[in-house]
């Protein structure tokens, strides 16, 4: 494809997802301070903190190695790169064969290069959060890797251009198979990557590592001014990320071509659905989440992962694969 | 063994910490996530009230008591008159005794529900925090109603009180009543009972076994979470509450089974807010009408204490547990010989940071929440200001001046002249 | 137990003076205050110890009398009872010779108190198993006791007067 297209496309992508995930995170913050009987920010605080943090000065700790400043500016350039591969209501620029495990391996380097940052700041209190990191990091890709592989599976076996990559799902949906196995495997998988996204978001009974600022300030306690504003953009566009994978698995039907438009028109009318849908599931796992439950203890959230979350992912990916059985036999 | 101990981290938690309200250090030595050793340092709130208290006569030691804490107020003005009245043997009035535990209630209501939000706060449950401190503000309501301020409302005087109830605080003090059993007591329970977060966090964290809170004397709703049945109302058979009704609540009575974790002691916060609620009803009711102060001006009070000779100690049961004042006088002096006070935090630290040896780090602000601090109180003692080598002192003028500069920069036509206002004490310093 | 049987078995053993003090409240309250000499003090606690096991500690009361520094102990026996058993026991030491036996092995609680009172008011208990410092910072001076009223008390000139109305003299500060 066209370089230049494919750059300038990138950059209004970025600029895009920046700005609609800071602005639901303004949304998602009044709507739990409703939800708590409190007036809450304005909707538009999220801006006025990141231009606020972005213009102070950033203090060093003497005892920081030297990836504690790079540490913000490659999450920011892996959560852009992440950006070349997610799905916006049609399908994703740069896709090609396979590449949703290129989108799995960049998501969990987020995590990794954060304990990275941690680990080099020096501060007792951010070892211990980054210990806590690397524990939920490991505990929750692996039933959302078995359950997406599954999905992916499943849909190959209907035909597609490109086998496991995110052009799949805009070309077979999950929910069109229609045998009652598929249903009850599919639904049983929507729960498991509801529960993954909001422990990747990590609110509710999964803020352990970051804000267990209760006790030790997690892997953020040395960071300010502009390389705390870089991670709190990165994590902003980790959030709208990641809940694009779960609307475009689960919900990925657009309205451009049922309103008959075609070309530019239709491909700004998916973006803005795909965002509203965005936005619906976030209110389910993020904001009413966070209002209803507190944290859990860190051997209690590994559990909960091992014992009850991979269980019901196996689960979900057998009896898809009961029925991909029957479909062959 | 000597390689195990390079992996032990100290970490300090306090004095300034976003899991305590009030300055603290705890140094936390870990290993991983286990804590092995938690040591106490205490200090940071030091006021030397003590010292002056030494300084000052009766009265002013009463007002001065009050301001060591701003939640149990009340229960130091209490206190510090019962040690004085039992020293000179004045003898209250019925009336005042029960205005006296109508307020002790309120304010037991109003620390409990600030304290059931910390402990939500503590494990990340923001949502509880502001619902109960919504539920607070019906309560200092009332008490501002009644005593004139939310907090420091200084209802005390030795020998009665200073403010009467009259006909339409008693409605509004049954209405608030009302309102708390119905509607705010259902949902507490519901939550401090049943909910699975409250439930999953708060169960077998911070566990003070039983030996150790006996040993370690600790005090209110954390001994009485372990099991140990003393409240002072009780023990004391303190002014009208054996007539009101007054027993320790401990968790059996909740949900049968004593382990002393924080999850219990929360519950016993729950049990004693129904208390409460009952016993101002009941005090309410029992309140016979005649005079508030044994002597009708302030003035005589002193003339009095001046002839009085002895010592006296008196207790009470504020919402954090026992609170001891003692009080010695000489004949002829217009104050205290030597007052001394010990709020229940003090040993209830120290049970707690004996109890978190072997816990986990997730659950250090939850423990410390739960015996519900109040360092205020703690560290009141003698004064302790050096020299820190400044040498220009700005007295209260200087700072007025300055302040008034400011001000008539952003607007001239204002016409201030900085003074202070009120007159000093007419004697000078008393020794 | 009422006081006076509690009483009469402190007798039996020690010779010391004691009185029971009741106040005027709707239900008296009576109190029993016990003075003893700082030889028999150990052997006391530990009599009272065995009367009852579970005997709560509330505070030590250190004070600066003049010529000789006291300190009083208050406990609470029978804590399940309805009145329970209020008791103040009080020594004292000479200045000359500021120490007292520590009773940490008999009350394990005490410990806090006796560091409180080890750097307030300077007596030395023998045998503390923890002598640092509790509520004063580490760089306070050592010698200076600052509840004391005598020499080694707190000295004029540490004392910072931000304008109170009681020591302002006319113009502005000391």
């Amino acid at each position: 494809m066209n370089l230049l297209y494919a750059t300038l496309s990138l950059i209004l992508a970025y600029f895009y997802v920046s700005i609609a995930s800071l602005l639901w995170e303004g949304i998602d913050r009044k709507l739990v301070a409703r939800m708590q009987r409190r007036v809450g920010p304005p909707l538009l605080q999220p801006f006025y903190d990141f231009l606020k943090l972005a213009s102070k000065e950033s203090i060093i700790p003497r005892n920081a190695g030297k990836l504690f400043e790079l540490a913000p500016v490659f999450v920011l350039a892996v959560s852009i790169a992440l950006l070349a591969y997610t799905p916006f209501g049609f399908t994703p620029l740069f896709s090609t064969k396979g590449d949703v495990i290129v989108f799995i391996y960049l998501l969990t380097l987020i995590g990794f290069i954060r304990v990275l940052g941690a680990i080099n700041s020096g501060s007792p209190y951010a070892q211990i959060g980054a210990q806590r990191e690397m524990v939920i990091l490991v505990s929750r890709e692996v039933p959302m890797m078995l359950g997406l592989f599954a999905i992916l599976w499943r849909l190959s076996k209907l035909g597609v251009s490109k086998p496991f990559s995110m052009a799949t799902f805009y070309e077979h949906n999950i929910w069109e198979i229609g045998t009652p196995l598929s249903f009850i495997g599919t639904t049983i998988l929507l729960l498991v990557f509801l529960a993954w996204l909001a422990s990747e978001i990590e609110v509710g009974y999964f803020n352990i590592p970051e804000a267990e600022e209760e006790i030790a300030e997690g892997p953020m306690a040395e960071y300010s001014g502009r390389h705390l504003a870089l991670f709190k953009l990165s994590n902003s566009l980790k959030e709208f990320i990641s809940a694009s994978l779960v609307v475009a698995i689960f919900f990925p039907w657009g309205i451009g071509s049922v309103l008959g438009l075609t070309g530019v028109a239709a491909l700004i009318v998916d973006v803005i659905f795909h965002t509203l849908k965005v936005f619906a599931v976030l209110f389910i796992s993020m904001s009413v989440f966070r209002a209803i439950t507190g944290r859990l203890r860190i051997t209690q959230a590994a559990q909960a992962f091992w014992l009850r979350t991979l269980p019901a992912a196996i689960l979900g990916a057998l009896l898809l694969a009961i029925d991909i059985l029957e479909v062959i036999a | 063994m000597n390689e195990r101990l390079e992996y032990w981290v100290k970490i300090p938690v306090g004095p300034i910490h976003p899991a305590l309200e009030e300055p603290e250090k705890f140094i936390i030595t870990l290993d991983g996530e286990r804590i092995i050793n938690v040591d106490v340092k205490l200090g940071y709130n030091l006021r030397g009230i003590e010292w002056i208290a030494m300084r000052r006569n009766w009265i002013q030691v009463l007002y001065l008591v009050e301001r060591i804490c701003g939640i149990c107020s009340f229960s130091h003005n209490h206190t510090y008159s019962r040690a004085v009245e039992e020293m000179a043997g004045i003898e209250v009035p019925e009336r005042a005794e029960y205005i006296r535990a109508i307020f002790g209630e309120l304010e037991r209501v109003h620390s409990h529900l600030l304290n059931l939000g910390v402990a939500g706060h503590a494990i990340g449950y923001d949502t509880v925090l502001h619902l109960t401190w919504l539920a607070r503000e019906r309560v200092m309501d009332i008490l501002e109603a009644m005593g004139g301020n939310r907090v420091n409302y200084a209802i005390n005087m030795i020998g009665g009180v200073r403010r009467d109830l009259e006909e339409k605080h008693r409605r509004m003090l049954l209405d608030m009543v009302k309102y708390y059993r119905e509607e705010v007591m259902p949902k507490i329970e519901e939550i401090f009972l049943y909910d699975p977060t409250i439930e999953a966090r708060l169960r077998d964290a911070g566990v003070i076994p039983k030996r150790i809170a006996i040993e370690y004397s600790a005090q209110g709703p954390t001994a009485r979470g372990s099991g140990v049945k003393k409240d002072v109302r009780y023990n004391e058979k303190l002014g009208v509450y054996p007539d009101l009704g007054v027993k320790p609540i401990t968790p059996k009575e909740f949900t049968g089974v004593i382990k002393g974790d924080v999850f219990d002691r929360m519950v016993v916060r729950v049990g004693e807010l129904w208390q409460s609620l009952d016993i101002i009803e009941h005090a309410l009711d029992q309140m016979p009408e005649g005079k508030i102060k044994a002597f009708a001006k302030d003035n005589m009070v002193i003339f009095k204490l001046k002839k009085a000779e002895g010592e006296g100690i008196g207790r009470y049961e504020a919402p954090r547990g026992e609170l001891l004042h003692y009080v010695r006088a000489e004949k002829g002096r217009d104050g205290p010989a030597k007052w001394k006070a010990r709020e229940p935090t003090f040993p209830n630290l120290f049970a707690v940071a004996r109890a978190l040896v072997g816990e986990q780090v997730a659950d250090i602000p939850v423990a410390i929440a739960s015996i519900d601090p109040c360092l205020s109180c703690t560290d009141r003692v003698a004064i302790v200001d050096a020299e820190t080598g400044k040498k220009k002192i700005l007295t209260e003028e200087d700072l007025l001046r300055e302040s008034y500069k400011k001000t008539k920069e952003i607007n001239p036509k204002l016409k201030i002249k900085p003074e202070r206002i009120g007159v000093g004490c007419m004697r000078g310093g008393v020794l | 137990m009422t006081p006076e049987e509690f009483l009469e078995r402190i007798k039996e053993k020690f010779d010391v003076e004691a009185h029971i003090s009741e106040n005027k409240m709707p239900h008296p309250r009576r109190r029993v205050w016990i003075t003893v000499g700082k030889d028999e003090f150990k052997e006391l606690m530990r009599l009272i110890k065995e009367i009852d096991q579970r005997a709560q500690f509330s505070i030590i009361i250190g004070e600066d009398r003049g010529d000789y520094l006291s300190a009083e102990y208050h406990l609470e026996l029978f804590y399940e009872q309805e009145p329970s058993l209020s008791i103040i026991v009080s020594t004292s030491c000479s200045k000359e010779d500021p120490t007292l036996p520590t009773i940490t092995d008999i009350f394990p609680s005490s410990l806090p108190y006796e560091r409180e009172i080890q750097e307030f008011l300077g007596i030395f208990f023998e045998g503390i198993p923890d002598p640092r410092r509790l509520f004063l910072p580490d760089d306070f001076p050592d010698g200076i006791y600052p509840l004391r009223l005598d020499e080694k008390g707190i000295k004029p000139e540490m004392i910072k007067n931000a304008g109170h109305p009681y020591n302002l003299k006319k113009g502005g500060a000391q």
